[in-house]
Order: C-alpha cells, then structure tokens, then sequence
C-alpha cells in the first residue's frame, strides 16, 4: 500500500467525512486514532454511531487509543474489487480488535509485513498513511513482537 | 410461541427460465415464475390477496406491479422486503406471517434477479446507505474492503484458526453441489468437480476462492401460500410450515457482529427449534444457503446435526450431505451450482422434495425439511413438513 500512485493512477474510493465521522480523520490528520466513546458508561463503538449501541446515551465524544491490537482474522485480497487498488493486489486485509475493549474491531491493511507473514493473533500498532487530501490510519507488527491469544 | 396463529401451507412453486448469459427483463421472469406457481396451485389472480417480495434496492418489479401483471383485483396485504432481509426467504417469512394472522388469505411470494451479463463482486460506485448498510462503508472502502466476498474470506480464515476448520470442509460443500446438479437440468453448473478442482480454483480473498461462491444468473422463483385449511382443496398435495424464525444477532453488522464466524444463524436455528414441532433428527434433507460455502456450513453446525467446529468430519468427505447420504443437502444444486437466485429456489426445492416430484434426485420419504437463507445479521429458516 506504499506505492504512491502514478499521475493517471484511479483513485482509492473515499468517501466525504459526514458530521459522524469528521473527528476520524481529523485525528488521523494529526497522526491519532480516535474512536467514538460514551461519555456516560466509557464504552467504545465503532462505527460511529448517533447513540450509545450499550447505554443508549447519547452524550458521545472522540477518544483517542492506544493505537495498539491484534489481528482477529485477515485476507489477502487478489480480486480487483475497485481500479484503484489495481497496483496492490495482492493485498492484506484485516479485521484488528483494539487493546482497548475485546471486540473493538477496526478495519485496516497490515503495512511493513509481506503477506505471507500475516496471522491471526499477531500484535499490531497503528501507523499512518499519507493520500492524497486524506490521511489513513493503518496497522503494522508491533515494536515488540508479542503474541496476543 | 409453539405453532403459528393460523396454520400456513405452501400450496403453489414456479420458476421462470435460468440462463447464465444475456440480460432478460426482470419483469418478464417475474410474472413467468409467478404464473407458473399459480397454476401449479391450480389458482389465478383473482384468488389472490396477498404479494410478497424480497429485493435488494429496485432490482426487482414491486409488489403493484405484480399485482396488475397477475390481474389480482386488491392485495389486503403485501410487502416489499428490503436489503436487509434474509435474502428471497424473507418474502416467504412476510407471506407466511401475513396469511398466519389473517391480514391475508392467499399469497404469492417471488424473488426475481437479473444479472446474468455479470456479477463480478466489482464495487458499486455511489455514496453510502443510511444506516446499517452504510454505516461501515467510510472505515473500510479505503482499505479495499467491498461487500461481501472479503468479509466471508474474514470469517473462513477466522473459522480455520478458532475452530481448526480446514479448507477441505468448505471443498466438500461445493463438490456436493455439483453431484446433486448432475441430476437437475435446471442447473447451469452440471459438470462434476474434484477437491483438486477446488483447491486449484482462483483465490478471491484467500482463503476464499471462486468456487467458494455461489455463480451469477438470470432467473425467479416463486411460491403461493395460503392456510392450510384452504390448501386441502387444491391441486397439489400441500406441504405445511412447521415453524419460522429470523435473528440479526446482538451488533447487526457483517464485521462487528459479536458471533463473527457464524453472525445470527445460532440464534436463528435456536429460535426455530424452539418453535417446531419436529428435531434435527426428524429432519429428511435440509436447503441451506450457499451464497459462500462458508454459509452453508455455519447453518449445518448452526442447526445442531453437528457439534460446532465439526462439519469437517460430519460431512465425511462429502458423504454424509450427497445421493443416498443421511442429510441430503441441497438437492437442486444450490446457487453454487444451480445458480444465485436468491434463496426462494431453496424454498421452491424444498417444497418438490416434500411433494415426490424431484424424479431422479427425489429423496425417498422425504417428510420434513429445513430451509435458511442468510447469514451476517440477516438469517432467516423455517421447517416444513407433509401433511
């Protein structure tokens, strides 16, 4: 996913942020991973939501994580979904569950690891990925290597 | 809740042509496949006061439109079921409900798709759905995540390291459906494959591969249901639904759902046992989904004829589910091989098995089915019987 696309590259769809999911990229922006939290009972929930998916609160704010998680499953994507994926396929696609909460799932392409290195429980940390007018938030191996269950 | 308020029975099955290549009117398949149910019940239009459907956006003709191509004077009830129902079976579950409360008397229920000039899983462009269908899209097409091959490669790989699944078990399914589709010359895909075939076949989303997924085609089905007091009237020998269940599960949503490897068939299959008056032992040949072989497989586990983790062994190599085995699945072919139709043809099998028209594929005393479409946060089943 490092290649940076080429003058006639077609671009990685990208949709407008909505007043939901602005404060996603603006903290990505800044080199954060931020993701919706209840003021009321802590409870994270991503994909943003308009009320508390736990408490049904709907007093909820941005907070920043760790940036650390493991893998709870993967693919490698070798279809061409999407031309603007055309110069990465084969690529990795993963489902990491943030440190934060068990089941806090958050979608990302596992950088700096070739595909074949890629499993189920490995521990990852957030990185970010430079685009064209957006910043993404993406997940490498962990400094420290350590096994998550 | 044991039973439903008034007792339902499928009384009428049809089907328009099913062809992999050109691009028919859907309109056209719809009020064949609709008409051929009709007469199959021994009814027409007039008898009718109830239309059913499930389509997914405007794929498909709706209700009114059905309505005045089967010159039904009046519908007391209809619904057109949207995207996020259990595939075509949630046309038959609105249908069943209704003609069981008495909204309506005499329903017909269709699925009808038209997309044999090819699906290839390609993104559709646009923005985001409101709600659940969207909801994701901002977090997970920038990452080259489109519904819904990768989010089952994502459940097959979750399966094999959780539950030490291997990608034989999901072979077998896919196999199978090529056997029974031997015997079905509705089928598009007849020619028989091997395991080797499977493993060789194109990865998608690895571990998915093509043959994992069930094969783009043209081509409606449709059932008529009415009570089954009513039904002991008419042409065909009824067949009686024995119970129905949906479940979304807790996080209705394809990538958070709390039971990611199987979404809501547990509950689904929980609920429908519950309801009926029959067990998985009494069960002659199921109809169970397979949009992706993985599907097929959490409903089997689902459903409790196996423990979960252990479709590999129960299937023994493809024995247990194919010609002459104890769980006959699939009998038509599937949409793996007799093409992505939508989940009513699962139902209209169903019901053919039950009646003893099925000729060379017909499984001997076949006296109660399951039938289930769905997966994710959108499962539906019921279990029908003879009467």
């Amino acid at each position: 996913m490092e290649s940076a696309p080429g003058p006639n590259a077609i671009a990685k769809p990208m949709l407008p942020p909505t007043e939901l999911t602005q404060f996603f990229w603006d903290a990505a922006k800044a080199h954060k991973l931020a993701i919706q939290r209840c003021d009321d009972c802590q409870h994270y929930q991503h994909w943003p939501q308009v009320r508390c998916s736990k408490c049904g609160s709907d007093r909820l704010s941005p907070s920043e994580v760790s940036g650390k998680g493991s893998i709870y499953s993967f693919c490698i994507v070798h279809h061409l979904f999407h031309p603007g994926f055309a110069a990465d396929v084969p690529y990795s696609l993963a489902i990491v569950e943030l440190d934060e909460q068990p089941g806090l799932r958050v979608i990302a392409n596992i950088v700096d690891c070739a595909n074949e290195a890629v499993s189920v429980g490995m521990a990852v940390e957030v990185t970010f990925e430079e685009r064209e007018g957006y910043t993404l938030p993406q997940f490498k191996p962990a400094a420290r290597a350590e096994m998550k269950a | 809740m044991k039973g439903l308020a008034r007792e339902v029975a499928i009384v009428g099955v049809g089907a328009s042509a099913v062809t992999r290549n050109g691009a028919p009117l859907v309109e056209h398949l719809t009020v064949t496949a609709c008409r051929n149910a009709l007469d199959d019940a021994g009814l027409t239009g007039r008898d009718i006061d109830g239309v059913f459907q499930y389509s997914f956006g405007w794929d498909s003709p709706d209700c009114h439109y059905v309505q005045q191509a089967l010159g039904i004077p009046d519908l007391a009830a209809y619904v057109d079921v949207g995207a996020m129902g259990p595939s075509g079976l949630g046309g038959a579950l609105a249908g069943i409900m209704a003609v069981a409360s008495g909204a309506c008397d005499t329903a017909v229920v269709f699925r009808a798709i038209s997309q044999s000039a090819g699906n290839t899983g390609s993104a559709r462009g646009g923005g985001a759905p409101a709600g659940a269908m969207g909801a994701s899209f901002p977090f997970t097409m920038p990452y080259g995540y489109f519904p819904i091959i990768p989010a089952i490669g994502l459940m097959m790989r979750r399966r094999i390291a959780e539950l030490g699944a291997s990608q034989e078990d999901y072979g077998y399914i896919a196999i199978n459906a090529r056997k029974w589709a031997a015997m079905n010359e509705r089928a598009v895909l007849r020619e028989p494959i091997t395991m080797e075939d499977y493993l060789n076949s194109r990865l998608l989303a690895d571990p998915l591969r093509l043959f994992d997924c069930d094969y783009p085609v043209s081509g409606a089905s449709a059932v008529v249901i009415t009570t089954a007091e009513r039904a002991r009237d008419l042409r065909k020998r009824p067949v009686a639904v024995d119970a129905i269940a949906y479940a979304t599960g807790p996080n209705p949503d394809w990538l958070q759902a709390e039971d990611f490897i199987f979404g809501a068939t547990r509950r689904c299959a929980e609920r429908l046992w519950s309801r009926a008056s029959v067990t998985a032992s009494d069960v002659d040949l199921v109809e169970l989904y397979d949009g992706f072989t993985h599907i097929t497989i959490s409903w089997i586990e689902a459903l409790g004829f196996c423990g979960i983790g252990e479709a590999g062994e129960f299937l023994d190599k493809g024995r247990r589910i194919g010609p002459g085995g104890e769980l006959p699945l699939n009998t038509h072919g599937g949409q793996l091989a007799a093409g992505r139709l939508h989940g009513l043809a699962h139902l209209v099998e169903a019901v053919s098995q039950l009646r003893g028209e099925c000729g060379e594929r017909q499984v001997p005393d076949a006296r109660v089915a399951v039938v289930t479409n769905g997966h994710g946060p959108q499962t539906g089943a019921l279990v029908l019987r003879t009467l």
